[in-house]
């Protein structure tokens, strides 16, 4: 028998709305879960995917993927990688593991959402299949994580963190929650699929696949690699409800949600990947600073992706180019120094080697966060520890929930966003994360943060051990320094060189 | 007397963090008590100079005998903790 062309039929297939006649359209697509913006079943139908799939293809695409992920894995099992991984590196596969596992299987409900939800049949159809995608990233990075659980309790965080109260999660939670979890299936498609995975998760799977393959570590390179390929197919879900939207009079609403989306999730990747990258990667094996790889995959690909939709750059474009050579130096002292409150140890990334080469990607690193790491390697290197740990709270934002920073040391401007609203005062890290909260306070105006709830007596004794108990750290699972500070060890003997001298 | 809470931003630090004073503390005492979690942590302390104390984006010091609780701050409020060379 004579099997069409795909393109022939997959149109025609994949037109699945009809005219209920037992319920009204409004229950069959509830305008709070379909986000209809007012347009009809109708103007839905002229969604037209960029990228068409069917089950079947799928299938025996998806079907290769793993066998060739999973077999990298099964020959590389008995390689030691992981044993003989520089510890930096091992901080990378735990960080990235707690914080992206788990939320990839959420990430399955919100494309669940769509699915049945949304009014364009299109939609329905990629996101039945980008829905399968999520369940295979929140498998594999279980999985294969689970191999290192008896070698390191810190990888059990893999699948723990996500249950936790660490204040990394709260943060990853609430953005996640924001984008993901509680909005209709077309404001999912903008703020996840669009505004996040195309803006933003190449960023971790390619750049980060980029720093695996160098530091040898081929089995998560090829994991990581092999999700991306679904990424960029899901990725484009967003763009066609764009479409219609803008070609509807609701531009303003879609910019609106894209601009939320974006600026979410670059804080989100300034505390993860900022720190992972030029911190964490060993030095040898970086293939480009984090704000190169954040202006090839990110800042240029995305103005492009923005303004081929026929949107505007987002309002604070200024600030984000300014903010993605600055913030994430702020989130990697953060958690450097309060390091006992994450599941993995931070590599410090501050030999004078390593210095030399942030001086070079960020002129004027050493007169700002420089003077801040001097004094903690001054306590480092006298043996004067109780000063390099931290005795109180960072401020967090009550939008990203992450530490209210700036730049220190010469260029000092750290600087607070306040805000009253209802008779509670609100601490902002920027004025977009402000202007965030402002485009829908309810929204987000009874949320605690975790200085919020220690302020409110929900963590006792209301000292480390209190903190870190609410947290779920248990012993064993707090971080420290990942090298055991021996990178202190040449600032010693310079010192007494100096001396000597 | 009671326990109040204050944000500290101190000059050459890079992060906001959580104090606890008290609103009987003078404006020195509570430069001092922000000066514990970010001198000797993070930033070098600076012989022969104080600290001051302002409220965010003002111009002026509190004096530095005023008391926490006349200061007109909500709990929370950030302050700005600023290194003063002496005057000659």
């Amino acid at each position: 028998m004579a099997v069409l062309n795909r393109m022939d039929w997959y149109d025609l297939a994949r037109t699945t709305n009809w005219t209920p006649k037992y319920v009204t359209e409004d229950e069959l697509f509830p305008p709070k879960l379909s986000g209809d913006f007012g347009l009809p079943q109708n103007a839905w139908e002229k969604y037209d995917e960029p990228y068409k799939q069917t089950y079947p293809e799928y299938v025996k695409v998806q079907r290769d993927k793993d066998a060739g992920a999973y077999s990298v894995k099964a020959a590389l099992e008995r390689s030691r990688i992981f044993e003989n991984a520089d510890p930096g590196w091992k901080s990378v596969m735990k960080a990235h593991y707690g914080a992206i596992a788990r939320g990839e299987y959420a990430a399955a409900s919100a494309e669940a959402r769509m699915m049945r939800f949304s009014k364009a049949p299109g939609m329905r159809n990629m996101s039945t299949l980008g829905c399968l995608d999520e369940i295979r990233h929140g498998q594999m990075q279980l999985y294969f994580p689970h191999e290192h659980v008896s070698k390191d309790r810190q990888m059990d965080w893999a699948f723990k963190a996500y249950d936790t109260n660490e204040w990394g999660m709260i943060a990853a939670r609430h953005f996640f929650d924001d984008i993901m979890m509680t909005r209709d299936a077309i404001s999912v498609s903008i703020m996840l699929t669009f505004s996040f995975e195309t803006g933003f998760t190449n960023m971790q799977f390619l750049g980060l696949a980029a720093d695996a393959a160098e530091a040898g570590d081929h089995t998560f390179a090829n994991l990581i690699s092999s999700i991306q390929t679904d990424e960029s197919r899901h990725a484009q879900i967003g763009g066609p409800a764009l479409k219609v939207l803008i070609e509807n009079g609701q531009k303003a609403e879609a910019q609106k949600r894209v601009d939320i989306a974006v600026w979410g999730a670059w804080k989100l990747f300034s505390v993860l990947t900022g720190p992972i990258m030029d911190y964490y990667t060993p030095l040898e094996h970086r293939k480009q600073s984090f704000k190169e790889f954040m202006e090839e995959w990110i800042v240029a690909q995305f103005e492009r992706a923005l303004t081929d939709m026929g949107l505007d750059l987002p309002w604070y474009w200024d600030i984000f180019l300014k903010d993605i050579a600055e913030t994430h130096h702020g989130m990697h002292m953060g958690s450097y120094f309060w390091r006992p409150t994450v599941w993995w140890n931070p590599a410090a990334g501050v030999s004078p080697d390593e210095r030399a080469w942030l001086e070079e990607k960020y002129p004027g690193w050493n007169d700002t966060w420089g003077q801040c790491w001097d004094v903690i390697i001054d306590n480092v290197v006298d043996g004067n520890m109780a000063m390099a740990y931290p005795e109180t709270l960072p401020y967090v934002c009550n939008m990203c929930q992450l530490p209210i920073l700036g730049t220190p040391g010469k260029k000092w401007n750290v600087k607070d966003y306040p805000l009253e609203y209802n008779g509670r005062l609100y601490h902002f890290g920027s004025e977009v994360d402000r202007w965030c909260f402002e485009q829908e306070p309810e929204r987000y105006a009874g949320h605690l943060s975790i200085v919020d709830r220690f302020l409110a007596g929900m963590i006792q004794p209301m000292d480390l051990g209190g903190a870190l108990a609410y947290m779920n750290l248990a012993p064993g699972e707090c971080g420290d320094d990942a090298h055991n500070y021996a990178w202190a060890e040449v600032y010693r003997a310079l010192r007494a060189t100096k001396k000597a001298v | 007397m009671a326990l109040f809470p204050i944000t500290s931003n101190f000059e050459g630090d890079f992060v906001l963090q959580l104090v606890a004073v008290d609103t009987e503390n003078t404006m020195d005492e509570v430069a001092a008590a922000a000066a514990h979690h970010s001198v000797g942590r993070r930033v070098r302390a600076r012989p022969g100079q104080i600290l001051r104390v302002r409220r965010q984006g003002a111009e002026d010091f509190f004096p530095r005998t005023m008391k926490l609780g006349e200061a007109g701050l909500k709990p929370t409020e950030t302050v700005e903790i600023i290194w003063e060379a002496p005057k000659h």
